[in-house]
């Protein structure tokens, strides 16, 4: 072999490459991802992504009271008079010290909704953009409009207070599609437009099917909109949703204690977990309350509060684990909620809508909204006796209701409180009492200031937005 | 698959064919300027395989062509060459000079005298001075300019290596690292020390050749030879060392201390948070403690230890030294080496195989490595020679948690568990629980009972019992193989074509007990990850040399194709029995998982080196990278450098000028890429799967992806003086600056999007200072030797181009102008003596949101954060300091390195100094607390109630200048004598000393964090005591 030859090989072997480098750079593709394509082509890849959504909002976000959709309902519940947290996590909630525009609870309760609205609007934007039949889509369109509704309807509660309070108050930016570039602020009006819109669509599209409870149907929709209409004493409209939402869910007393599962018959949505899709530790209000399993021992329960159960109610759950000292803020615990890594999330029970319907009744002043309450409460208490209260003494004994029966559950006294426009004031065997600054009707403890990292990444809104939330 | 194929065999056809040429016999002799003889200098064919050896007389004898060049050379003098005119050639080597040493460069190597970039290099003898577990230890304090920290105590650990500041800030900041020649991506900790010929750091645009990956300089590593014509020789060391903590931890508070400050604190509490008088609070602070610490180990059980005045009952029970029993203060270090090197006139070997056994400062850690290595190159004929790399490793190491905030953190467990919670489980009169057999059972501090059964912190938790029943291994292995050929066409030009391959399987499991920690819920858990890497890199390489008049040119044309593919799969299962501790055992599966990703580079080098006169340099670099980490459209990059320099010694102005022996200029530009860190796909928006909703498949858009994404690029000048002065002192004076363009940034996006940020190409940092290192050779004479080396280096990090105004991240804010770690945080304003709360500054405001001033608040959460008047986590200066001192038989070296300027925030510091907030431990300097109104003092009151007092501000930022003697190695040889009798070449013992001394101006704390200045509870650092010895058969 001569020279030539090489010089030929070596030109012959440049030529071999070079034909074939389109190839060897093209040749990588992601192994663990699919494109748009595949997930709007048929319906099972909707379901597939709408699957994604459910599973994602019952992860570990951010961490243990940044977590997901449960840890939002688990921060309300802390917050007012019947529950009391120990030194763990959610403990800042309970003392009504994290809502400056930096901290975590500020950004998470703002991240997180807005991540899953995103996620709907590129749902309902490549559903639009689809072949699938009309059936299918409009079954699919239901479930991601029911979602961005129920997660601005949380944007509205965490960052607002109730309309009467000012309806031209600023209210969080409104998305209805997928978008990189910042919108300014809305009112609470249009907020609230947005919302209603949205459910009312879904409501319309909606399905009785569904694959599992951790899906949204007629029924889950439903209840979004007795809970946003209630919120806005919209009785009549809130009396029909919550009759629509448990229409066919049956109650059963024997199901209260130990909740941990959704295939309760009460049970109207949830958040399933198994052993191989788990949050572990994450989950509340469970991992805090259960104090016979290994976790937090984390939350206790008022004196005041357990005081208002009779003996025979199934839904007093509580014993004294540590102490019997009543003055003592860790004298109560509870059995309600079972803790295990399998453990169900519940997020909407019957028996929330049935009070939802006596209530509506009762402020409209039908006649039978003392019977309905008396279902529920038979249902509890097989000794219980009716009261034989009317009007506004009625209205009281459902709110004092609505505290026993969902108790660390929705966050249920500062969800009235905020749409009754009342204070939270502290009494009994608080850990932190507040009882120099308690809280007060419209008090500033009611709302979060815009996070920071908004403020700092959008145009449109400045340091000025918190002047009067900080 | 088909273009792997492709590559093998354009590699292979190069490797076959063979030619012949007429030769005739050439003898002489090599000799030194005063007539001796040179034995066993090296006679070769200039550009060719063939070479030969001078015997005891400095004869040789060679078969060579007519007009074929020969080359002598031998170790301390100059080359010599001549072109064969006649069968007789003799040789006059004259002595070398630290110019002619031989520095690796990109593709290639060159001589030091002709470099026209920034490029250190460190030898093989430095690097076996220190004992760097990892490799690139040895870096810290020998080259200027580039930082290596190590981020705690775990043995085998990477570092974090910054050369010449941080020019990236959501690529990788790292620089690459080059292995004999080919990109590695295994673990530096594979590679032995003893292994290792040469270090050399491409600090400038000299990293073009390089090209996407290079901006963040290059680390090229390259692994001993045999020499060729020497007799075979085996060389044994070995070492054997203790070690304990190199800095002492924080101290912590002994149990009546603790006790006594706790109840301060709830009296505090109640007197000035809830309004109680000073007697009601006393009382209700020794009513309730012990039902606040859920402990009592005074023996009383549910009653309380201290009375209302603040007096304890007696003595502990127990004092738990969390300290004493987690941390290991005589760890071991064992490192064992056999080598055997040699080569005949054709080939030459280098075999060694190495054992290192290390543990760590947390009890139970400890890292094993087997390491065998042998490289082997041959000439097959006159032009052809066949070199083979091969290298295999196995890594085994036990690491209990050791940094961040996981509940089994050592480290955290110590600076948080007070010394009033028990090892092992107590019952409410404070004796030991016992189980059936009789045995302690460890305190998880979460059984049911009144007193001494639940603690509020760390919960579910006991690190001496997670050490002694969990598991943490991880076994990696990698085998490396890298084969040549190269083929000479003439005097001028050759051919060298280079297939590598390397494959690393890392395996990792853990298993967390079945009774006992996290997992007892669940009956014990295991889990189980093996990754899988292969890398396969080709390269053609045409080298091209010509010299004709005083005209040098060197040229190279190099072709390169990589391919990397990452292959994981985990596994974790649930339920176990005792004792059962695999997969198998388990009774639910919990998660499986993998996936395979892959990446590819294609590439296309140039470089020109042109000389006049040894005098005038001039080098340009070009290379053009396609990379799949980018879309079709913008995946081609290119890059490119240019540098000159002039031996302004060579002129006759300087060269008579006696004291200057050496003087150079040099300046170079360039702009080099960067692709790393940024995912395999980073360009595409998609749907990623694997968020299953019970039985359904589930997929989540995942985040917003620019489609144009391409190369983040640097543009890098360096102006450098080389000079030697008196034959004494040799030194080099260096400024550079770099600047990123384009950078890969994680453009933040309003959170109401949906998305917190898009990757994009935008935004920009500088980077510049200035470099000074100096050698002297204080002393030379037959018995006594000492030479002193010095370096220094600033840098200064500054952003020039932002999206945004500016930009809060974490503790610092990011602004034009400023650099990438100015901190930004509150600036605390000290403690108020009326009330002992702490105080932080706050800015006033006029009516229009104008500052008119600042004031002190007490609500953190409306202080405002400050720049802390410029101060960084950034030194201003680093560098190192060298000592050599020979004296007769004995040898003596040190190294010190030294970083001045830095801020770093003691987060544990802070936690220490929580003042009983919760029920964490506290620091001594409590002592110091404000106790009455009008008490001046730093240190707020205790208070048993949330409160901000050490949230983050100026209160825990500490200056942060240190600097540590990282070797101090002290020999023996001897003499001739002894070898003779021993039948040996030679014998050293040693006693070595890696960071014995670390002055630092904060105590508690390593002074080696992080490059952002925060601690993050990591181990400590050892500092080792060994004994060695090394025989050379």
């Amino acid at each position: 072999m001569n020279i030539k030859n090489y010089l030929l090989v070596l030109i012959a072997a440049s030529l071999s490459f070079t034909s074939c480098s389109d190839d060897f750079l093209s040749d990588p593709s992601p192994t663990s991802s699919v494109n748009s394509a595949v997930v709007f082509s048929s319906k099972a890849g909707v379901e597939a992504f709408i699957s994604g959504i459910h599973r994602r909002a019952r992860a570990q976000y951010d961490n243990t009271h940044g977590g997901g959709l449960y840890s939002m309902y688990m921060a309300r519940s802390v917050k007012a008079n019947d529950v009391i947290q120990d030194l763990t996590w959610f403990l800042w909630d309970y003392d009504h010290t994290y809502r400056a525009p930096t901290y975590g609870r500020t950004k998470f309760n703002w991240e997180f909704p807005y991540y899953m609205i995103n996620q709907a609007n590129i749902g309902i934007k490549g559903l639009n953009e689809s072949d699938l039949s009309q059936a299918d889509k409009d079954e699919l369109m239901s479930q991601f409009l029911g979602l961005r509704g129920f997660y601005y309807f949380q944007l509205a509660l965490e960052y607002n207070h109730h309309p009467s309070y000012n309806d031209k108050a600023a209210a969080p930016p409104i998305y209805t599609e997928p978008a990189t570039d910042s919108k300014a602020m809305s009112t609470i009006t249009e907020l609230f437009t947005q919302i209603k819109s949205d459910l009312n669509t879904a409501s319309q599209l909606a399905s009785e099917t569904r694959i599992n409870k951790t899906y949204l149907n007629k029924h889950v929709i439903e209840g979004f909109k007795a809970r946003v209409h209630l919120y806005l004493r919209e009785y009549a409209e809130a009396e029909a949703s919550a009759a629509a939402a448990r229409d066919g869910f049956s109650m059963n007393a024997a199901q209260y204690e130990g909740q941990d599962d959704m295939s309760a018959d009460e049970v109207i949505w949830a958040m399933a977990q198994t052993s191989d899709q788990t949050n572990y530790y994450y989950i509340a209000p469970h991992a805090f309350t259960d104090h016979s399993q290994d976790a937090y021992y984390g939350t206790f329960f008022n004196d005041d509060f357990v005081n208002l159960f009779s003996a025979t109610d199934v839904r007093n759950t509580f014993y004294a684990a540590y102490t019997l000292n009543p003055a003592l803020y860790y004298r109560w615990v509870s059995s309600k909620w079972n803790f295990a890594f399998t453990s169900d999330m519940i997020l909407m029970r019957a028996p929330e809508m049935l009070l939802i319907e006596a209530e509506a009744k009762a402020r409209q002043g039908k006649a039978d909204a003392a019977t309905l309450l008396f279902e529920l409460q038979s249902n509890r208490d097989a000794d219980a006796l009716a009261s034989g209260n009317t009007a506004q003494d009625l209205i009281d004994e459902i709110m004092v209701e609505r505290r026993k029966e969902l108790y660390c559950e929705i966050g249920v006294e500062w969800f009235d409180a905020k749409r009754l426009r009342t204070g939270m004031p502290r009494t009994g065997n608080h850990r932190v009492t507040l009882s120099s600054d308690p809280i007060v009707a419209d008090d500033k403890r009611f709302i979060l200031c815009i996070p920071q990292a908004e403020i700092d990444a959008n145009d449109l809104i400045d340091d000025s937005i918190n002047s009067d939330r900080i | 698959m088909k273009t792997k194929i492709n590559q093998i065999l354009t590699s292979l056809l190069f490797l076959f064919g063979i030619v012949a040429f007429a030769q005739q016999t050439v003898t002489g002799t090599v000799s030194d300027e005063s007539g001796n003889p040179l034995p066993g200098a090296t006679v070769n064919i200039l550009n060719s395989a063939i070479a030969t050896t001078a015997d005891f007389n400095g004869s040789y004898t060679i078969s060579a062509n007519q007009g074929d060049v020969l080359v002598a050379s031998f170790v301390g003098f100059k080359n010599a060459s001549i072109e064969v005119t006649s069968g007789a050639q003799d040789f006059v080597l004259s002595a070398s000079t630290e110019l002619d040493e031989v520095v690796v460069v990109g593709y290639g190597s060159t001589t030091k005298e002709s470099l026209v970039h920034s490029v250190a290099s460190i030898d093989g003898e430095t690097i076996e001075k220190t004992q760097a577990t990892s490799l690139t230890q040895a870096l810290q304090g020998t080259v200027s300019g580039v930082t290596v920290l190590t981020s705690g105590g775990v043995p085998g650990s990477g570092q974090t290596i910054r050369i010449r500041g941080i020019g990236s800030i959501n690529a990788s900041a790292s620089p690459l690292i080059v292995v004999d020649g080919v990109i590695f991506n295994g673990s530096i900790n594979a590679i032995p020390q003893e292994q290792v010929e040469s270090i050399s750091v491409l600090k400038d645009a000299s990293a073009a050749v390089y090209g996407s990956r290079g901006s963040n300089g290059v680390v090229i590593i390259n692994t001993k030879k045999g020499a060729r014509n020497s007799e075979g020789s085996f060389t044994f060391s070995t070492s054997f060392g203790t070690a304990s903590e190199a800095v002492d931890m924080h101290p912590v508070l002994d149990a009546d201390t603790y006790t006594k400050y706790y109840w301060e604190a709830m009296v505090n509490s109640y007197q000035y948070e809830d309004g109680e008088t000073n007697a009601d609070a006393r009382t209700l602070a020794s009513a309730n403690i012990v039902d606040a610490l859920g402990y009592n180990p005074y023996g009383t059980g549910v009653n309380s230890p201290i009375s209302t005045d603040g007096t304890l009952v007696g003595s502990p029970l127990w004092d738990t030294d969390w300290h004493g029993a987690l941390v290991n203060t005589s760890a071991i270090r064992r490192n064992n080496t056999m080598s055997y090197s040699g080569g005949s006139d054709k080939s030459n070997y280098f075999i060694s195989l190495n054992y290192l056994h290390e543990e760590g400062q947390v009890k139970t850690t400890w890292f094993d490595r087997l390491s065998l290595r042998s490289n082997f190159e041959t000439n097959i004929n006159d032009e052809l020679s066949w070199g083979l790399n091969t290298a295999y490793s196995n890594t085994v190491n036990n690491t209990p948690t050791q940094s961040g905030s996981g509940y089994a953190n050592v480290i955290q467990w110590i600076n948080t568990v007070p010394s009033i919670y028990p090892i092992y489980r107590r019952s409410e009169n404070g004796d030991y629980v016992l189980d059936n057999g009789g045995n302690k059972i460890f305190d998880y501090g979460n059984s049911l009972g009144n007193v001494n059964a639940s603690r509020t912190i760390l919960t579910g938790e006991n690190t001496v019992g997670s050490y002694e029943y969990y598991k943490f291994m991880n076994n990696s292995y990698s085998l490396n193989a890298n084969t040549y050929m190269s083929y000479v066409f003439n005097d001028n030009l050759n051919f060298k074509s280079t297939l590598s391959y390397g494959r690393s399987t890392g395996s990792a499991f853990s298993y967390v007990h079945y009774l006992y920690g996290y997992a007892s819920t669940v009956d014990g858990r295991v889990s189980q990850d093996r990754d899988i890497t292969t890398t396969l890199t080709t390269q053609q390489q045409l080298n091209y040399n010509k010299s004709f008049d005083k005209h040098n040119i060197d040229a190279n044309l190099i072709y390169e194709n990589y391919a990397l593919k990452f292959d994981s799969m985990g596994a974790q299962g649930i339920g176990f029995l005792p004792n059962v501790e695999v997969l198998n055992g388990s009774t639910k599966p919990e998660s499986v998982s993998g996936a395979i990703s892959e990446e590819r580079l294609e590439s296309y080098i140039a470089r020109l080196s042109y000389n006049y006169n040894e005098t005038y340099f001039l080098e340009g670099s070009f290379r053009r990278d396609g990379s799949s980490r980018f879309a079709e459209d913008v995946r081609w990059g290119d890059f490119f450098s240019a540098g000159g320099s002039w031996i302004l010694s060579n002129e006759s102005f300087i060269k008579d000028i006696a004291l200057i022996d050496f003087l150079k200029l040099r300046a170079s530009y360039g702009e080099v890429g960067n692709n790393r860190g940024i995912g395999y796909f980073p360009y595409m928006q998609l749907f990623v799967t694997g968020w299953n909703n019970i039985d359904n498949t589930g997929v989540l858009s995942g985040s917003v992806a620019d489609p144009m994404l391409s190369w983040e690029k640097t543009s890098i000048t360096n102006v450098g003086l080389d000079f030697g002065i008196g034959n004494r002192i040799s030194g080099a004076l260096e400024y550079y600056s770099k600047e990123s363009i384009d950078l890969i940034y994680d453009k933040p996006l309003a959170i109401s999007t949906g998305n917190e940020s898009i990757t994009t190409n935008v935004g920009s940092i500088k980077n510049s200072g200035i470099e000074i290192s100096l050698d002297a050779n204080i002393i030379k004479s037959d018995d006594l030797n000492f030479d002193f080396g010095f370096n220094l280096s600033t840098n200064k990090n500054e952003i020039t181009e932002l999206t945004q105004e500016e930009f809060i991240s974490g503790t610092k804010k990011w602004m034009v102008g400023k650099s990438l770690y100015d901190w930004f945080i509150r600036e605390w304003a000290g403690v108020d003596p009326e009330d002992g709360y702490g105080m932080w500054y706050k800015d006033t405001l006029d009516a229009d949101g104008n500052i008119t001033g600042r004031e002190t608040t007490k609500d953190y959460s409306e202080a405002t954060r400050y720049y802390i008047d410029d101060k960084s986590s950034l030194p201003k200066y680093t560098g190192g300091i060298t000592a050599k001192l020979n004296y007769k038989n004995f040898d003596f070296s040190t190294l010190l390195y030294f970083s001045l300027g830095s801020y770093q925030y003691d987060s544990q510091y802070a936690s220490l100094m929580s003042g009983m907030e919760r029920n964490d431990q506290g620091h001594p300097d409590l002592v110091n607390r404000w106790q009455q109104p009008g008490d001046v003092t730093d240190v707020p009151l205790l208070l048993n109630t949330s409160n901000d007092f050490n949230a983050t501000s100026t209160r825990f930022l500490y200056k942060n200048d240190w600097g540590r003697v990282k070797s101090l190695s002290l020999g023996y040889t001897f003499d001739d004598e002894v070898n003779n009798r021993l039948k040996t070449q030679s014998i050293r013992v040693f006693l070595q000393g890696d960071n014995l001394f670390t002055l630092t101006s904060k105590d508690g704390i390593d002074p080696e964090q992080t490059i952002s200045g925060l601690t993050g509870s990591r181990s400590y650092q050892l500092k080792t005591i060994s004994l060695g010895l090394n025989i050379k058969i």
